[in-house]
């Protein structure tokens, strides 16, 4: 019963990155969309009395809910760039290509688990993670600014994180936290790489990146 | 079978008297939340009494719609009291009409209103009435994908069948939240219209109630307190079904909507109200995920 609060809200707030237009209500909506996804993954410790994805659950809400969406806002402050992420596609056709995205990770996951089983709650939680990777991948490319590629890549892993969850009931506890160490350092980087993009060429406008500046 | 037309009678009247106390907790949690005193929960029927009891002042430009439309646009809203099992599932009027006919009554009310409000051809009630259908053209078609897929997951479009909906289930959860971004709109709520303001750029449904005055205004506020009691009341179908039970049917009833009036306050303090022209992102958002959970509905979820 709670699993579907979990997986639709953690759904609902994938739809809401779509629409986001600026940068604080993007990274606000995944820390809310990770939140989900830790609640769901304790709720699945707790129904099957699974200490080590308690612990996993534990982190993803200090690293996800807390402390990424901390850092990229502190990005976004100490280069001091405007709000607007630069949308290539606006919000009502991106909002379409997504339901598009959803439906084509329906047909792909169909072919694999059958919807109508007893099964089928994790036929949808495996839905859901595959439009989490498919959206992820949309933020990353059809959004401008530099920032919006960080949290399109960490939607993809919460994506994979969420796959892994409802099949399988968590990866290895090593190769987990091995993950969580990866994403943070990846965002500690990108952090640091952002902030040489924006002293190099005065802005993280990714269209621009392709010309020279010598 | 007049026992039961009684009932139904009691719980229509039950509906009536507790609908400008659900948006009196709203306005006074409001207040709270911003740290201030606010009215007492019982003002909106203060209001009434004292607006019921004052002389209205009418323009000699208007016609009979002007006259006519608080009695249409509160008849209307009374009317669907009379469609929503409330208090326990069998107590409607069933041959009367399902869930569509209560969207369509609604409109009704719309219609009538917009009209009246460019009536007295006021600048005021016509930019109101133009914003009103405006925002009302993009919030129909949600509301009805929502109906429609509250119907698909219980096999009827009748009241009671969407009343006793059993659990949550995937896709009657996502249409709820849609259906609740519709009601916002709606009942002239923060994202789309604020109730609070008379600021002549952000008023939206303020502007079309602006000409109108003692007995018509007390009709008027009463119906939207009575079209919000409504909305919330389907909401808490799909938010937390459990079996509606006559004997303590009504006490359920009050708790779920007190919920729900928390949620609207919290929503309503957080956030900013949008430009008119966000409110189609807004709108088309909540179509959009209708849309969704009719997928979902069709997948069997």
């Amino acid at each position: 019963m709670l699993t579907i609060i979990f997986l639709s809200g953690f759904l609902l707030s994938l739809f809401l990155m779509v629409v986001a237009k600026r940068i604080t209500a993007l990274v606000k909506t995944f820390a809310l969309q990770s939140l989900f996804l830790s609640l769901y993954a304790l709720y699945v410790a707790v129904l099957q009395r699974h200490a080590e994805l308690l612990i996993i659950s534990g982190l993803i809400f200090i690293l996800k809910v807390i402390i990424i969406p901390r850092v990229i806002l502190r990005i976004k402050r100490r280069i001091n760039v405007e709000e607007d992420l630069g949308l290539t596609l606006n919000t009502q056709v991106s909002l379409i290509v997504a339901l598009f995205l959803m439906y084509f990770s329906y047909l792909f996951i169909s072919r694999i688990i059958s919807f109508s089983s007893g099964e089928a709650m994790q036929a949808v939680a495996f839905t859901v993670s595959f439009t989490a990777v498919f959206i992820g991948l949309f933020l990353m490319i059809f959004r401008q600014k530099a920032l919006s590629q960080v949290v399109g890549l960490l939607v993809m892993e919460n994506g994979t994180f969420l796959a892994a969850l409802a099949i399988t009931g968590g990866m290895p506890f090593l190769v987990e936290i091995a993950i969580f160490f990866d994403v943070f350092i990846f965002v500690l980087i990108i952090e640091i790489l952002v902030y040489r993009i924006n002293r190099l060429f005065t802005h993280i406008d990714t269209t621009k990146l392709t010309t020279l500046k010598g | 079978m007049i026992e039961k037309t009684f009932l139904i009678i009691i719980q229509a009247v039950f509906l009536v008297i507790l609908a400008p106390l659900i948006s009196g907790i709203i306005h006074k949690l409001k207040n709270n939340l911003r740290m201030r005193k606010g009215a007492s929960v019982f003002q909106p029927y203060y209001n009434f009494v004292k607006l019921i009891a004052k002389d209205e002042v009418i323009s000699r430009n208007t016609s009979w719609i002007f006259r006519a439309t608080p009695v249409i646009v509160l008849g209307s809203v009374f009317c669907v009291c009379f469609l929503l099992p409330v208090l326990h599932k069998s107590f409607f009027l069933g041959p009367l009409g399902d869930m569509l006919a209560v969207i369509f009554v609604f409109s009704l009310g719309r219609f009538f209103l917009a009209l009246a409000a460019l009536d007295a051809a006021g600048s005021f009630g016509g930019m109101g009435s133009s914003r009103e259908v405006f925002i009302a053209s993009f919030a129909e078609p949600a509301t009805l994908v929502s109906i429609f897929v509250l119907g698909l997951n219980c096999g009827s479009l009748s009241p009671s069948a969407v009343a006793s909906l059993e659990g949550w289930r995937f896709s009657s959860l996502l249409c709820g939240s849609a259906l609740g971004m519709v009601a916002l709109a709606e009942t002239a709520r923060i994202p789309v219209d604020n109730q609070e303001t008379h600021l002549e750029l952000t008023m939206v449904h303020e502007a079309m109630v602006l000409e109108y005055s003692g007995r018509s205004l007390a009709l008027l506020e009463l119906a939207a307190h009575i079209k919000q009691i409504i909305f919330f009341t389907i909401l808490s179908w799909v938010f937390f079904p459990c079996p509606v039970n006559a004997v303590w049917g009504w006490a359920w009833f009050i708790i779920k909507l007190c919920i729900i009036s928390v949620f609207v306050a919290v929503t309503e303090i957080s956030l900013a109200k949008m430009r008119l022209f966000r409110v189609l992102d807004y709108l088309g958002f909540a179509f959009l995920i209708a849309i969704l959970s009719a997928v979902f509905a069709l997948i069997g979820m």
